[in-house]
């Protein structure tokens, strides 16, 4: 996710302002307090719209952490 | 829920009967596991035992479709945060709509209802402002107050004003069946007096002279807010309080108002003539009000008003 995580890492940072600890592919919702399903809702359309793409709803529901939603992106940018 | 997991972990001070309902709620959401834990986080208070001790007795054999109607509940409010994130409106727009979807369909009110009285726990606001009505709004009320609820939907309101000692009377007028069914439902599972209830719009009903009405969560239902609350303002006697609350950003099945900012509802409040007690405001979710504004969160905005002597 190298040239796509400096920019889901500002979309974290301002969500969830709480959290201290690395941004990594590997983070996960449940290492994050602030990140429950409404904010993900948030995460991912901030992600939708800062790389010019949409995700379904499977999609969204599928996504396992960070590193997911950045193989998805890239995924969708071709 | 896990045979392993400590609710106790998840609501520091819980006493047994939120406990029960905790445990009840993660049996049909165990999703819902980190959710709570963060509710929580600061422990549960007294209030919070004695409305978990309500809702217990209201649901009776029914909790454990209480639990699963507060999981599809909370499922209908993400495919409606989806929506609001990316068009920036409601899906709905008009009052037709979330009629034909909601009102006019018992069985989808009475799901919805019921999720939402287990939403007045799980949600930190909606349990922020249930406490600011009783020991913040009821106390202001005169001995004798003739109270009227527009829209009680659950009844968790209008069973509080009922039990306050300065009530003298107690109406509460819903446009649907369903809701003022489980009105009836909340007032016989506690045992209490029946209110008198009418099946009504605000603007069909009869103009009577009302010394105190609570109006929550119904202005972001309705597509002429301002005439509404005129209509609240000519329902009280000189003198008399209202309690408004409704939410900002709060993207529901029905909701088709959207306020943006808690002063816009407070300006409505003041244009209907008015005159502004107090304001609560509740941001959803445990956020800061600050975070809530910067992000555009829920904010649950709580008007004391008072009609001019």
């Amino acid at each position: 996710m190298s040239q796509i995580q400096p920019e889901l890492e500002d979309i974290l940072r301002t969500l969830f302002d709480e959290y201290e600890g690395p941004i990594t592919g590997a983070l996960t919702a449940a290492e994050v307090e602030q990140w429950d399903s409404l904010a993900n809702v948030q995460l991912v359309v901030l992600a939708e719209r800062t790389f010019g793409v949409r995700f379904s709803t499977a999609e969204i529901a599928g996504l396992a952490n960070l590193g997911a939603l950045a193989d998805l992106i890239r995924a969708k940018q071709g | 829920m896990s045979q392993a997991l400590d609710d106790r972990e998840i609501a520091p001070g819980a006493g047994p009967a939120l406990k029960r309902l905790i445990a009840a709620q993660l049996a049909a959401f165990p999703e819902h596991e980190g959710f709570l834990r963060r509710r929580f986080a600061a422990g549960a208070d007294d209030f919070c035992e004695s409305l978990a001790t309500t809702i217990e007795t209201i649901a009776g054999e029914d909790l454990a479709r209480l639990c699963e109607d507060y999981r599809w509940l909370a499922g209908a409010v993400l495919e409606e945060e989806l929506f609001f994130r990316r068009e920036g409106r409601y899906r709905l727009s008009s009052f037709a709509e979330a009629e034909a979807l909601v009102y006019a369909d018992p069985a989808y009110m009475t799901r919805y209802m019921n999720g939402l009285l287990l939403s007045q726990l799980w949600w930190s606001n909606h349990t922020a402002v249930l406490a600011w009505f009783r020991d913040r709004y009821l106390p202001g009320n005169g001995t004798q107050a003739r109270h009227l609820e527009i829209g009680p939907g659950h009844g968790l309101f209008l069973l509080l004003a009922e039990q306050d000692g300065r009530t003298e009377s107690c109406v509460g007028w819903d446009i649907s069946p369903a809701s003022l069914a489980l009105v009836e439902k909340t007032f016989a599972a506690l045992r209490r007096p029946a209110p008198s209830l009418l099946l009504s719009n605000l603007f069909e009903a009869q103009l009577g002279r009302f010394d105190s009405i609570a109006f929550s969560e119904v202005l972001e239902h309705l597509e002429a807010p301002a005439e509404a609350l005129a209509r609240v303002h000519d329902l009280l006697a000189p003198g008399g309080r209202a309690f408004i609350n409704a939410p900002v950003n709060s993207p529901a099945p029905d909701h088709i108002t959207l306020f943006e900012t808690p002063e816009a509802i407070v300006d409505l409040v003041l244009a209907a003539g008015l005159e502004i007690e107090d304001v609560l405001l509740a941001p959803a979710a445990g956020a800061s009000l600050d975070r809530a504004r910067k992000l555009k969160l829920a904010i649950s905005t709580v008007v004391i008003a008072r009609r001019p002597l």
